[in-house]
């Protein structure tokens, strides 16, 4: 493993960069140029945070939503959805 | 895009899977409980859709570590789950020292920089190294990836919790507008139960299913 690892070159690591910077929702500074890996990783980290609380919130919120609801018509709702996509 | 539609297909499924199987359908449990029964649904649903990648075994392996949620992991992983040996030999593997990770990533940056001498190599500095174990952390087995491996890993991960996320985001959207309109489905109801009858009605049948599903391979 370790033998495959020494032959990543350096555009790989770039290629992995330049597709990280895409996927962060922050417009892109076209003219400041890339940005510094130590702020991208900030804003990496950043992402993956907010996605979670979200997670975190949406399944609060599903579950009080189910709460109210009879169990079979949320289930159905969820199959329709299923069937409909 | 097709490869995202059909992600959140798979997810979507599991999750209903997942529901079906936990406190959250049976009417049963606080509201707590609930939550985290949600919550648990959503992140096996995920890891389970995508396969086979380093941080869908990690988040397993970190999940099965709390009790409550290893019946609920058996019965939706099935035979997959029972190799707790696999997954704890993975695990002391897991450099447990500061300093041994340390010397790892400064090795790795110094065995970089002779073969590239590239400025911007990505291990290069302090403040990215910390950087770098924040995202360790935040990424499911993390801590026993190698640079090059976190951040595919990375990239992999944050695409489907975005992917979770709007998919979950849908279900609310779906599931309130339902209820509004609660009064005017019973016919459809009705179309629609014979079909979908046999597929969630028994728990029998569930089981079957489950055993004929293809497993997660760790």
């Amino acid at each position: 493993m370790s033998s495959r690892r020494s032959r990543i070159s350096e555009e790989e690591i770039n290629e992995l960069i330049s597709k990280l910077q895409s996927l962060l929702p922050e417009t892109r500074r076209r003219g400041a140029g890339r940005a510094s890996s130590a702020k991208l990783l900030q804003e990496t980290c950043n992402y993956i945070r907010s996605l979670r609380r979200e997670v975190d919130d949406l399944s609060d919120r599903l579950s009080a939503l189910m709460e109210t609801m009879d169990n079979n018509s949320a289930e159905a709702e969820i199959v329709r959805s299923l069937l409909r996509s | 895009m097709q490869a995202t539609k059909s992600f959140e297909q798979a997810f979507l499924k599991q999750m209903l899977l997942g529901i079906q199987l936990s406190a959250v359908s049976h009417g049963s449990g606080s509201l707590q409980e609930r939550k985290s029964a949600i919550k648990l649904s959503a992140d096996v649903a995920m890891a389970v859709a995508r396969g086979s990648k380093k941080w869908t075994r990690g988040l397993i392996a970190s999940l099965s570590k709390e009790e409550q949620n290893r019946s609920f992991l058996q019965f939706v992983l099935g035979k997959e789950f029972e190799r707790p040996a696999k997954i704890c030999h993975s695990s002391w593997k897991i450099p447990r020292s500061k300093n041994i990770v340390r010397r790892s990533l400064r090795f790795l940056s110094k065995r970089k920089s002779n073969i590239r001498a590239p400025n911007s190599s990505v291990l290069a500095g302090t403040l990215v190294e910390k950087r770098t174990q924040v995202l360790k952390r935040l990424v499911p087995g993390g801590q026993s990836m190698d640079a090059f491996s976190l951040l595919d890993e990375t990239l992999d991960y944050a695409a489907c919790l975005r992917a979770q996320v709007d998919v979950m985001q849908k279900l609310m959207t779906t599931l309130e507008a339902s209820k509004h309109s609660d009064a005017q489905r019973p016919k459809e109801k009705f179309h629609l139960l014979p079909m979908v009858g046999s597929w969630y009605s028994t728990r029998k049948g569930l089981r079957k299913r489950l055993s004929k599903r293809p497993k997660l391979t760790l």
